[in-house]
């Protein structure tokens, strides 16, 4: 009885607490609420739609890791607006007559952030630092042309050869045989320099601790939240006219769109959902920037498998659909057709005769090819909706001519696995400018030593095309090397690996109050200096 | 008690144990490669062998079981193959936002449904009855990530009282806290209003109306104790998957959460962060049912521990 008044007593009085407590939260919530948006003055606010997975130049493979390293670090040389190389920390280099050693002078008083001076020994540190295995660099391709690269990474030597420091500002790097975009690659993330006292001190932590040359230094990295980057007073440079960039990140669309309509974001990438509405409305309209991306969206046939082994229905493929008409209706416009797989913004020459709708032509190309009855193929994508619906008016369009297409759509890395290996008879796949040169397009994604993961994934293998591509590879003028590409291409589009689809379009949307906005062709070239309010 | 609560913690090593070698398997019996994501486009075989060789996801899967729990064993969760960050630092991050958020989703579910079950209880078959059993439904039944973005667009975007996303105070708190409650506000509501309705039945309810006690102390003490067993199991399994994270409420509002952070481990074949997340998950799920155990101990005379259990 005693105990079960105890008890009755616990109960009231505990419920009594609990109301309380209840009370107090409610209060204490509706007096932090009901306050505007809490920016930072001086900052641009971006979007990223996930988070970076590093900052570490020697490990970024991401658009979103580049585009913030690229704003903390430089390398030798850059791109400029017209994606021609400009000096960096180099401030001029000399090529030998036989192209195959580089010697960069490199510019006086370059500071990291940590205020050392930039010297040559850090950029032989930097590519060593890729080049060895300890380090797990996914971006050794970047510099295996450098003579001992090869022989550095397997452990056969313990220098790379052909790095040489000449003094504190003369660095010399000779490569195994010519290779004409090698200036080009110098330019990539990869090839940024890092300090080595900054790396050795963190580890494997650097990623979260970058130190760089860049105009800014990360200040904040809160994982799957923010990072926030402050401008530098000391950038060799210039200044940049912003206090510093606040990227939050936002996974889904419509709360982005949501933040941007309320000012807290100033400029983001529309998403394809958001597209046309904005584009319809007077206000945003102008506000509107698109840029033409060095990008390549293709149409993936296994040319080492019946039935695309056959040259006759890989024709039959780019005849029988109607990519213009998809452009127009699937994809909104945003892009331009492609004549064949390099993009328009690469090619200095006339385009390749290219293909056009024509499901006549294509019908009697399948039964030339002793297909009259039809066949069935597996098409694989990944589970984008936007894939999706494009996968679907494919399986359309093919339909009319009597093949019948399965889709199977799988998670993004079993996909990736597939594709490598090779199963799939069709897959939906874009390619993107590691840097801006045709032999990016070419040598990956058509040349036999890149079969599967290496690129090739339509396991397209033509020797004249592999001879073709190297002899532009070790071509000396620019004038030679694109003989052999437009040669190259016109061989390509006629042998039909792929289905050439389109290069996309990006478009992106910035609030009226933002100055001098540019859109840059390759991410790594906005270090954003010229932006401001 | 403590011994029982002593036990009942040294049970968790068996299950963490059995957790563990189940994830493991599972994972590893996932296609995908964890080597091919962290290459990017484009990368030579040998490279796609070297990181996995340093990955140690080349060696057969019973050495790398090892291997993990060994690095289990030191106190660690390993590190993400993505950001190289610790997996551990990570969950130190983000376990804090999740409980925040699963905290505010019950703190706005639990009054709410009660009151909405005592009201729906008392008016019996009357149309307020009908007109909450019909919201409650709704409720259970619409999606997060539809009734998420309708609470953004009505508080965020037309009345601005709250940012849309992101992570921090309470501002940032109440629209996902709400999303989050909406079902478990429909559900509180109905199991409220069955129990209550049961226990009006009840003979010692008579008793005490017969005995002349007044009808809110009918109402708080005889009732609404005796409601409450079946409520704690209900908020107790709510709370303990809000928890484990809530991925599509996470991703809406951009909330930094344990949910967002496991999806992104799965979707990439991080395994370090899938495991650890799982076990962390694991972990919070044994000591909310053993919390819960506890709480019958007080409120339900007829689940007291036996002597023999303390």
């Amino acid at each position: 009885m005693i105990r079960g008044k105890k008890h009755l007593r616990f109960t009231v009085s505990s419920f009594h607490h609990f109301l309380s407590f209840i009370v107090t939260c409610y209060l204490l919530l509706i007096f932090t609420s009901c306050s505007s948006s809490n920016r930072l003055d001086g900052y641009v606010y971006y979007r990223l739609n996930t988070n970076p997975t590093t900052l570490d130049p020697a490990l970024v493979v991401d658009v979103t890791g580049g585009f913030i390293s690229a704003k903390l670090f430089n390398g030798l040389v850059k791109l400029r607006e017209d994606l021609s190389i400009a000096p960096d920390i180099a401030s001029k280099w000399e090529i030998s007559k036989d192209g195959l050693t580089y010697r960069f002078e490199l510019k006086h008083g370059v500071k990291f952030s940590n205020n050392r001076e930039v010297k040559a020994y850090d950029f032989k540190y930097s590519f060593k630092r890729i080049l060895d295995p300890k380090t797990r660099s996914p971006n050794t391709w970047v510099l295996e042309k450098i003579a001992g690269a090869r022989e550095f990474m397997n452990g056969t030597a313990p220098d790379v050869s052909g790095i040489k420091v000449i003094d504190d500002y003369t660095l010399e790097i000779r490569l195994n045989e010519p290779f004409s975009p090698f200036l080009n690659l110098l330019t990539m993330i990869a090839a940024y320099v890092v300090p080595e006292e900054e790396c050795k001190r963190w580890g494997a932590d650097f990623s979260s601790h970058p130190v760089g040359t860049g105009p800014f230094v990360l200040k904040q990295w809160l994982p799957n939240r923010e990072l926030v980057l402050d401008a530098r007073k000391d950038y060799f440079g210039g200044t940049p006219k912003l206090k510093g960039m606040i990227y939050r990140i936002i996974p889904e669309d419509l709360t982005t769109i949501t933040e941007f309509e309320l000012g807290n974001l100033d400029i983001i990438t529309i998403p394809a959902s958001a597209f046309s509405r904005f584009k319809k409305d007077p206000e945003w309209n102008q506000l509107i920037a698109s840029l033409r991306g060095i990008n390549t969206y293709y149409l993936g046939l296994n040319c080492s498998k019946k039935p695309f082994n056959n040259i006759l229905l890989r024709r039959a493929m780019n005849y029988a659909i109607d990519r213009e008409k998809m452009l127009r209706t699937v994809y909104e416009g945003r892009g331009r057709i492609a004549a064949g797989p390099l993009p328009d913004v690469l090619r200095k020459w006339p385009s390749p005769p290219s293909y056009r709708y024509d499901p006549e032509k294509a019908r009697e190309l399948i039964k030339t090819a002793g297909f009259s009855d039809g066949f069935e193929v597996d098409f694989y994508i990944t589970a984008d909706q936007e894939v999706v619906d494009i996968a679907e008016v494919i399986q359309a369009y093919l339909r009319e001519i009597g093949i019948k297409v399965k889709l199977k759509q799988l998670e993004w890395s079993a996909y990736k696995e597939a594709i490598n290996k090779g199963e799939p008879d069709m897959f939906w796949l874009s390619w993107w400018a590691d840097y801006p040169d045709p032999e990016n397009f070419l040598f990956p994604l058509f040349h036999s030593s890149n079969l599967g993961a290496g690129g090739n994934r339509a396991r397209y293998s033509n020797p004249e095309v592999d001879s073709l591509i190297e002899a532009g590879q070790h071509a000396r003028t620019i004038k030679e090397r694109d003989m052999y590409y437009e040669k190259v291409e016109k061989v390509i589009v006629d042998d039909a690996p792929w289905v050439f689809f389109w290069h996309r379009t990006d478009f992106t949307l910035r609030q009226p109050w933002i100055k001098n906005y540019k859109i840059h062709p390759i991410y790594s070239m906005d270090k954003g200096m010229e932006i401001g309010f | 008690m403590k011994i029982y609560v002593f036990k009942r913690l040294l049970l968790l090593i068996p299950l963490l144990l059995g957790i563990t070698l189940l994830t493991f398997s599972l994972t590893n019996a996932l296609p995908g490669d964890p080597a091919l994501s962290l290459v990017g486009e484009r990368a030579q075989p040998e490279v796609i062998e070297k990181i996995r060789k340093e990955l140690g996801s080349d060696k057969n899967i019973i050495v790398q079981y090892a291997g993990y729990l060994r690095l289990l064993l030191k106190g660690e969760l390993g590190r993400s193959y993505y950001t190289n960050r610790k997996v551990f630092d990570d969950i130190v991050i983000k376990f804090p936002n999740t409980i925040k958020l699963a905290l505010g989703a019950i703190l706005i579910a639990v009054p709410i449904g009660l009151l909405l079950g005592f009201i729906s209880a008392y008016k019996r078959n009357t149309y307020i009855d009908r007109l909450i059993s019909s919201l409650s439904i709704t409720g259970l039944s619409l999606p997060v990530f539809w009734s998420g973005l309708l609470i953004m667009l009505l508080l965020s975007l037309k009345l601005k009282l709250f940012p849309p996303s992101g992570t921090g105070d309470l501002r940032f708190l109440v629209m996902p806290a709400l999303t989050l409650s909406l079902p478990a506000i429909a559900t509180l509501a109905r199991v409220t209003r069955t129990s209550v309705i049961e226990i009006f039945d009840m003979p010692f309810i008579n008793t005490a109306r017969a005995k002349g006690l007044p009808v809110m102390k009918i109402n708080f003490v005889h009732v609404f104790k005796n409601a409450l067993i079946p409520l704690v199991t209900v908020i107790g399994l709510d709370f303990g998957s809000y928890l484990n994270g809530a991925v599509l409420t996470e991703t809406i509002f951009g909330w930094d959460g344990i949910g967002r952070f496991t999806m992104e481990g799965i979707i990439k074949r991080d395994y370090p962060v899938i495991m650890g997340c799982i076990m962390v998950g694991t972990v919070v799920f044994v000591l909310i049912n053993l919390v819960m155990d506890i709480v019958y101990h007080y409120i339900d005379p007829r689940v007291r521990l036996h002597d023999s259990d303390r």
